[in-house]
C-alpha cells in the first residue's frame, strides 16, 4: 500500500519509447518531434555536466523556474540536478510568481537560480536592487531577455535558452549558449540559425529557429567542443 | 473505458477493517518516527505531556495527540528560522525537491519531498487517473503550472505520452488547435480556463474538439453547478474534480461523481467539530483533520485543514472502500452581515444566474467576518454586458433573494478581478477590504 506500491504496479505497464511529443516554435511556426526516453537521458547527462561545470554539486539547493508546458526542457534539468544531488525548488517563470522565488531563495539559501524570466527579474527588482538580490547566488542562469538588464545592473548572469527543441546553457566564458553537440546539429542558413538532429540524435529535420543569433562551431575557451549560439 | 477499472484492485477495494488495521499500524510507527526525528512534534507533544509509548491504538492517537494547524507551523518557522517548520524527519541534504502551496492567503507553505521516479503529489493521483481512463500510450496535455512539481513524471509513469502546449490563461484558443491535432485522452483545467472556454464556445464546436478526451481533471477551486453542467452537457467533457486532502495529497471524484475519494492507505482522515475538536458522526459537517501515512519525510499529523466536509466510509458505487468527503467550504468563509450569516455558495448562485456574470467571478470584500454591509465585487463579461446599471440591479435583487441581505456591489470586468488574484490557481472568494 502507498505510493511506492502504486509506482511498482505502474512499472508493470507497457511504456512507450516516447516520453513527449515535443512541440517547439521555429521561424515558420510550430515544429514537433518524438522525444524518446533515450534522448531524454542523453540530455540529462549533458545538462548535468554543464551545471556541474558551473559549480552546482551535492548539498546545494537550486530554484528551477519553468512553466508546466516546458516539460521537455525542464524534465532533463530536474533529472540533472537530482543526479548531481542538488535539492531543487520549483516556481513559475512569471512576474506574478516572483514571491515564490523570493521565499524559496530566502528560506532555502539557494546556490542556483535557473530559468528566471525578465518578468520575474523585474518583479524581484521592486524589492531590492539586482546586485543585492543575486549577490549570494553563484549560479545564475536566466532566460535570454533577462540577461541584458541584469548585466547592465552589474550582475554576471549566464544564459539559459530554449534553442528550438534543445537546451542552450552558457558557460563562464559568456561566449554563447552551448548546445549538446552529440544530439543536435546547429547550422547557419543565410544568417538564420538552423537546428536538426545530429547523427544518432533525435529524428528532427532541420528547422530554422525563431532566434536571432550567430552559430559558432569552434571549441570554446571552457574546453567544450559543443556548438554554440551567440544570441543577438 | 478500456481495461480494468482499478489500478490496484486489492488496495482500492480492501475491506474497511483491513484499511483500519493498516492505518493503526502506520500511525503507531509514524508517532514513534516523528517523535524521534521531528523537532516540531517532539516539542509539541512534550508540551502536551504525551509520549509515543502512550499511543497504543487509534483511539489513543485521536485522544492524546494534539492538533496541528497552519498558524502553529508558521509560528514555529518564524521562531526558529527553520523553513520546514521543524517537520523534517530526514536530513535536509536527503531531499530531492521542495514544492509549495499556492500561496493564496500568504507566503507559500513548503513541502519537502523525497522520491525516485515520480514526485509524491502526482504519484498520489495515479489511481485516480486510471479510474478516469488514462492508459499506456494515451496522450496527455501538459498542465499549466509546476509549483507542486512537474506533473509529467506521473503521467509518464502510467505510460502516457505528454504533449507540451502552453495552457496558460489567454492561450486556450491555441490549446483547442493542439487538441484537434493530437487528440489527447486527458488534460487538466483550472477555473479561469473554463471561464475562457466559455467565451470560445461561441465560435468553436467544443464538443467536437474535445471528443477525444476520456476525462479532464479540474482543481483549484470548486466548480459551480451551472459551469459543471455546461462542461458536461454542452462540451461533452467528463470532468473529474479534485481537491486537497489537507495537504497530504489529493482527493478525486471517481466516475460516480459522488464525493472525493481519500486514499486511506496514505492518509488517516478525521472529521471533527470545529469548536470542540470532537469527532462528528459520519455524514455530519465537520473540519477535515488529516494525518500523513505515507510521508516519512515531513509528515502532517492531526493537521487541521480548515476545510469543512462531510465524511463517509461507506463503499462507493465504484466499488472502492476508501472513504469519501463532500466539501462544503472553508472555515471562516461565511460572512455575518448585521447578525445574519451569508454563505458564499448563495452569493455564487445569484452571480452565476445572470448571463453577464455566469462565469461566477466574484469576491466578498470585508474587513472582518462580522460586518454591517455585504460588499461584493462581481466580474462581468464585457462582450455580453450592454447595460451595467441593469445588471447591477438584477444582481442586487438576486443576492438579496438568496441571502436576505441587500449587497453593496462593485462591478468590474472578469479580467480585472482575475488579475488581482495572488494565486492564478485560485480566486480568493473572501478578500480584505
Amino acid at each position: 500500500m502507498g505510493r511506492a506500491e502504486t509506482l511498482a504496479r505502474a512499472a508493470t505497464l507497457d511504456r512507450p519509447a516516447v516520453a513527449y511529443l515535443h512541440r517547439f516554435p521555429g521561424a515558420g511556426g510550430w515544429h514537433e518531434y518524438a522525444l524518446t526516453w533515450d534522448q531524454l537521458d542523453r540530455t540529462t547527462t549533458w545538462v548535468a555536466s554543464r551545471l556541474a561545470a558551473l559549480g552546482l554539486e551535492r548539498g546545494h539547493r537550486a530554484v528551477l523556474t519553468f512553466s508546466g508546458y516546458e516539460g521537455p526542457w525542464a524534465h532533463p534539468v530536474m533529472d540533472a540536478v537530482r543526479r548531481l544531488g542538488v535539492v531543487y525548488g520549483t516556481a513559475e517563470p512569471a512576474g506574478w510568481d516572483h514571491g515564490r522565488v523570493r521565499v524559496l531563495q530566502r528560506q532555502l539559501a539557494v546556490t542556483g537560480l535557473v530559468g528566471l524570466s525578465l518578468e520575474t527579474v523585474e518583479a524581484l527588482a521592486e524589492h531590492a536592487p539586482p546586485g543585492e538580490l543575486f549577490a549570494t547566488t553563484p549560479v545564475l542562469l536566466v532566460r535570454p531577455e533577462a540577461v541584458g538588464p541584469l548585466r547592465s545592473a552589474g550582475v554576471d548572469a549566464g544564459t539559459l535558452a530554449f534553442v528550438g527543441p534543445a537546451l542552450g546553457i552558457e558557460c563562464r566564458e559568456r561566449a554563447g549558449v552551448h548546445v549538446d553537440g552529440a544530439s543536435w546539429r546547429l547550422d547557419d542558413d543565410g544568417g538564420r540559425p538552423v537546428i536538426g538532429g545530429a547523427a544518432g540524435g533525435p529524428a528532427l529535420a532541420p528547422a530554422t529557429l525563431a532566434l536571432d543569433g550567430a552559430v559558432v562551431t569552434g571549441p570554446c575557451a571552457c574546453g567544450s567542443t559543443d556548438p554554440r549560439l551567440v544570441l543577438r | 473505458m478500456s481495461g480494468e477499472r482499478y489500478l490496484e484492485p486489492e488496495v482500492e477495494t480492501m475491506p474497511r477493517e483491513r484499511i483500519r488495521a493498516a492505518q493503526q499500524e502506520r500511525v503507531l510507527a509514524l508517532v514513534d518516527h516523528a517523535y524521534r526525528r521531528s523537532a516540531f512534534y517532539r516539542d509539541l507533544w512534550d508540551a502536551h505531556g504525551v509520549h509515543p509509548r502512550d499511543i497504543r491504538d487509534l483511539a489513543d492517537f485521536t485522544e492524546r495527540i494534539p492538533f496541528v494547524d497552519k498558524v502553529m507551523l508558521r509560528d514555529y518557522r518564524a521562531r526558529t528560522g527553520d523553513p520546514f517548520a521543524g517537520l523534517l524527519c530526514v536530513p535536509a541534504t536527503d531531499l530531492v525537491s521542495v514544492t509549495s502551496s499556492s500561496g493564496t492567503t500568504g507566503d507559500p507553505e513548503l513541502f519537502a519531498e523525497v522520491w525516485e521516479s515520480s514526485p509524491p503529489l502526482v504519484t498520489h493521483q495515479l489511481r485516480d487517473l486510471w479510474e478516469l481512463g488514462l492508459r499506456p500510450g494515451d496522450r496527455v496535455l501538459t498542465p499549466p503550472m509546476t509549483f507542486r512539481n512537474l506533473m509529467d513524471y506521473g503521467y509518464q509513469s502510467l505510460g502516457a505520452v505528454v504533449v507540451n502546449v502552453d495552457c496558460w490563461f489567454g492561450k486556450m484558443a491555441d490549446v483547442l488547435e493542439v487538441v484537434r491535432e493530437h487528440r489527447p485522452a486527458y488534460l487538466q483545467f483550472m477555473y479561469p480556463q473554463l471561464v475562457e472556454l466559455e467565451h470560445l464556445a461561441r465560435h468553436h464546436d467544443l464538443r467536437e474538439i474535445f471528443s477525444s478526451l476520456k476525462g479532464a481533471g479540474c482543481a483549484g477551486q470548486p466548480i459551480s453547478r451551472r459551469m459543471r453542467a455546461q462542461v458536461a452537457d454542452e462540451w461533452g467533457i467528463r470532468l473529474f474534480e479534485y481537491t486537497s486532502a489537507a495537504d497530504t495529497g489529493t482527493a478525486w471524484e471517481c466516475r460516480e461523481n459522488d464525493g472525493f475519494h481519500l486514499w486511506e492507505d496514505t492518509v488517516f482522515p478525521e472529521c471533527v467539530d470545529v469548536t470542540s475538536g470532537a469527532a462528528v458522526p459520519e455524514g455530519e459537517l465537520g473540519e477535515l483533520v488529516a494525518t500523513d501515512l505515507d510521508n516519512p519525510t515531513a509528515p502532517l499529523i492531526r493537521y487541521r485543514s480548515g476545510d469543512l466536509v462531510r465524511y463517509s466510509g461507506a463503499r462507493c458505487g465504484c466499488g472502492r472502500t476508501h472513504g469519501r468527503m463532500w466539501v462544503a467550504g472553508r472555515r471562516g468563509d461565511e460572512t455575518v452581515v448585521g447578525g445574519r450569516s451569508v454563505a458564499l455558495r448563495d452569493v455564487w448562485q445569484a452571480v452565476e444566474d445572470q448571463p453577464e456574470t455566469a462565469g461566477g467571478v466574484f469576491q466578498v470584500v470585508r474587513a472582518q467576518r462580522e460586518v454591517d454591509e455585504l460588499r461584493v465585487r462581481v466580474g462581468y463579461d464585457p462582450e455580453l454586458t450592454v447595460d451595467s446599471a441593469d445588471l447591477a440591479g438584477r444582481l442586487a435583487k438576486a443576492i438579496e433573494e438568496r441571502t436576505g441581505v441587500v449587497p453593496a456591489l462593485e462591478l468590474s470586468t472578469e479580467a480585472e478581478i482575475m488579475s488581482t488574484s495572488r494565486s492564478v490557481a485560485k480566486l480568493a472568494r473572501v478578500v480584505a477590504s
